[in-house]
């Protein structure tokens, strides 16, 4: 494990992600406490204020800090994400081992109702989940984690049918050992590193999902600070302050840079061929 | 007269992370024009490496401290890389261990062969390829023209191979290196490849380093044999001599690993009460469709008896069917028929109880894929014991068994060497004290010398827990020192049922016959 975090930095992509993921981190664990502002405070003689010493990232239609919202946000959108893409992943790695190992007709049955669903695009079926379910955060993780879990079983499948033709595999069920315990312990933990990878790049899709199903009015509600709704906020006062834009758009694109190039540096470090 | 090869004080490292590891210690080798010297060695004892290095394709974390490569009069050493391309193929030729991989599965076997040519003896497009068809049809290889149009995929290994050894051969070079070409070939076609390779070489008297970890099989095509033993050369001698008076302590132990049929390592008979019996059982895989018909059985209705405490030979060459009724007998693949287990009556894969299960292990032939890379070794081993009763304290005492320290047990697999690994394979189907065990090619991976002491342990364990044995093989000479009875195998059928001691009778089926002439007993 050490061992590869110690490769991991040793790459350019992997230490600057890693570096931004820490910051993130920092955001989400202690953003209250180190915001200069209340994120919620109304201030009517600094409504607009641009970029300055007052507000670093300047003010919103309320005169409320850009900054500090961004900071106590940062609360609200990533771990959502990061939950709704782990469930996600579990979901669809789980599928995708279970439908490898039992093979024929039912993964044949499995795999074509995966392509089925996955035929429906993410945010199409998110907002179709959402929409039956109904408005709120925690329906939106889940709307999340129901859209990514086929790409996931599929990518999960192709691994694991090479581990299902290894010998000790063959050896378990020779053994009698039961499907749960071949799943689980035998296929699961070979397939984990393609896993891995794949959901730290999604991580970055669902920051940005989350964003939008915010943005639509359908995720989280005023008056949270989630960056998607800073966003849709701050649309209508575009020309007036573009600071209130840019800012959530550029922490919603620096988590997902974050993410994805700790999934590029993760995928050569678990690469045991590219030792250099 | 100048040597054709020679190899003077080379001594070679690989730069790690540790530091420097000395896989070659100051080797002096000479090969006269037409002569051909046998490199003979365990696996990791560097005759690859002294491959490589005459190739001139060594990793890039290769350091060569000292010494020298000479072809001829020319320094191998000093060339650049534009003269090396003239070099190799030209005047260095080389055939690799496995065809399917060192022919390009994208063009034509007449497309690589005639590049060769076109390339390396300056010939016009039509005569290289005229030439092409030539080289195919001397290699014994029909209807020559047809092949020239085939890709890879569409030939089989042996005759992979023999394009390997045509292109090799017909760009006339001084010397060919050839790197355990026969490995991956099951014993017959193997047997023929070297058969032409003695023909070839009696034609065109071209100089040759044999390199192989069979030393049967180098005394029978080499004019004399070097002996190597992690990196360093221990003994050179006359291939016929090497046999009769090994000098150095590891020859001996090359030497004597060597199965013979004549040395007998079981003198017990099996009991008289069947333990299993397998009748009419027949093994398919896939099946026909719309527009397809069903492939072949992969075994065609074969039945036979296993007693108690007996062995039980399995011999034939690959696709014979012999995986797939090891397959069967342990609920891998479905089959029809009938299987009897003492009293139990298995007609497929649900009437395999628990018991069964116990009863009837198996051991795989690739240890690295039959232990789970994640799975530390007292997890392997604890898992028998959970599934069948058992104490977990038991694990040092099947490590002991196998005759590994019960400090292995908190080691991973890749930790292992191959050797070991198997050996852990054996300590996981012996947990389970069963009644039968199943191995299937076990010792096919490993070096001769690690063959020998796996053999020598499973027969001890035999002795200690009295279980019988299906060992399915390919090396004759090997089954022939320990099974009491063999049957031979040949596409899906058994040709021949017979007591060991038979097979020196002339009332062997003409396939077993043409097996034991493949199998290359020692010269001397």
């Amino acid at each position: 494990m050490t061992e590869l975090f110690i490769r991991l930095m040793r790459r350019p992509q992997g230490f600057i992600g890693v570096l931004l993921l820490a910051l993130i981190a920092a955001a989400c664990l202690f953003g209250s406490a180190l915001a200069p502002y209340a994120p919620e405070k109304i201030d009517f003689l600094g409504r607009f204020r641009a970029p300055g010493w007052q507000n670093w990232l300047g003010a919103d239609q309320f005169g409320r800090d850009i900054l500090s919202r961004l900071m106590v946000g940062a609360r609200s959108t990533v771990p959502l994400a990061f939950i709704a893409t782990f469930v996600g992943s579990a979901a669809g790695a789980i599928i995708g081992v279970g439908s490898a190992y039992l093979g024929g007709r039912t993964d044949e049955a499995i795999m074509r109702t995966n392509d089925a669903v996955m035929a429906i695009p993410g945010l199409l079926m998110a907002l179709l989940l959402v929409s039956t379910l109904g408005n709120g955060a925690g329906n939106a993780v889940i709307a999340i984690a129901v859209a990514f879990a086929p790409g996931m079983a599929r990518v999960t499948r192709s691994a694991a049918l090479n581990v299902r033709n290894q010998d000790y595999v063959k050896a378990a069920i020779a053994r009698g050992e039961g499907a749960h315990w071949i799943i689980f312990r035998e296929m699961l933990p070979n397939v984990m590193a393609p896993i891995v990878i794949e959901s730290t790049i999604r991580v970055s899709f669902a920051v940005m999902l989350f964003a939008t199903l915010s943005f639509l009015g359908v995720g989280a509600q005023p008056p949270a600070s989630e960056w998607g709704l800073m966003v849709a906020d701050a649309r209508q006062y575009m020309h007036q302050a573009p600071w209130g834009l840019i800012a959530p758009s550029a922490a919603i694109a620096l988590t997902a840079i974050a993410f994805n190039l700790v999934g590029d540096g993760l995928r050569d470090a678990l690469n045991p061929k590219d030792e250099r | 007269m100048i040597p054709a090869l020679a190899i003077k004080n080379y001594t070679l490292d690989y730069v790690t992370a540790a530091g420097p590891v000395r896989v070659l210690h100051d080797i002096s080798l000479q090969i006269a024009p037409g002569e051909v010297l046998g490199l003979v060695g365990e696996s990791g004892s560097g005759k690859s490496s002294l491959a490589w290095a005459l190739m001139r394709h060594l990793p890039d974390n290769a350091s060569e401290v000292a010494g020298s490569l000479q072809l001829g009069d020319i320094d191998l050493q000093r060339l650049s890389p534009r003269a090396l391309t003239e070099i190799r193929g030209r005047r260095l030729g080389m055939v690799f261990q496995d065809p399917s991989t060192s022919l390009n599965p994208t063009l034509t076997i007449g497309t690589q062969i005639t590049e060769a040519l076109i390339r390396h003896r300056g010939l016009k497009r039509r005569d290289a390829s005229s030439l092409a068809i030539e080289l195919l049809g001397h290699v014994d290889l029909n209807n020559p023209a047809a092949i020239m149009r085939r890709y890879p995929h569409e030939i089989s290994g042996g005759e992979k191979q023999r394009v390997v050894i045509a292109t090799a051969f017909g760009c006339q070079p001084d010397v060919i290196l050839f790197d355990e070409p026969t490995t991956a070939l099951d014993v017959i076609t193997g047997a023929r490849i070297l058969e032409l390779f003695a023909r070839l070489r009696r034609e065109t008297g071209v100089a040759a380093l044999y390199i192989s970890h069979d030393l049967a099989l180098v005394t029978r095509v080499a004019d004399r044999v070097a002996v190597l033993e992690r990196g360093r050369l221990v003994e050179q001698a006359p291939a016929a001599d090497i046999f009769r008076a090994p000098r150095h302590a590891n020859t001996r132990v090359l030497v004597d690993a060597v199965p013979r049929p004549e040395r007998r390592l079981v003198h017990d008979m099996p009991r008289d009460q069947v333990l299993l019996a397998a009748s009419d059982i027949e093994v398919q895989y896939g099946s026909g469709g719309l527009f397809r018909d069903a492939p072949p059985p992969a075994t065609k209705k074969i039945g036979f008896e296993v007693r108690g405490g007996e062995i039980l030979g399995l011999v034939g060459e690959s696709g014979s069917g012999k995986s797939s009724m090891a397959r069967a007998l342990t609920g891998l693949a479905r089959f029809s028929g009938k299987i009897s287990f003492e009293a139990h009556e298995i007609h497929g894969l649900r009437d395999m109880n628990a018991a069964y299960r116990r009863d009837v292990q198996i051991i795989f032939q690739h240890p690295d894929s039959s232990l789970n890379p994640r799975h530390r070794i007292d997890e392997i081993l604890s898992r028998p014991l959970k599934l069948y009763g058992g104490d977990l304290a038991d694990i040092p005492r099947l490590l002991d068994q196998v005759r590994l320290p019960a400090s292995y047990a908190n080691r991973w697999p890749h930790q292992l060497s191959g050797g070991e690994k198997q050996r852990i394979a054996i300590a996981r189907a012996f947990a389970a004290r069963p009644k039968l065990v199943i191995c299937d090619e076990i010792t096919a991976p490993l070096d001769v010398s690690v063959q020998a002491q796996i053999i020598e342990l499973l027969l001890s364990l035999r002795e200690a827990t009295g279980a019988a044995f299906l060992f399915i093989t390919h090396d004759l000479n090997l089954i022939r020192q320990i099974a009491h009875r063999i049957a031979v195998m040949r596409r899906g059928e058994v040709v021949d049922l017979l007591p060991f001691e038979d097979f020196d009778a002339d009332h062997v089926h003409p396939y077993t016959r043409e097996l034991m002439a493949a199998s290359p007993v020692p010269v001397g």
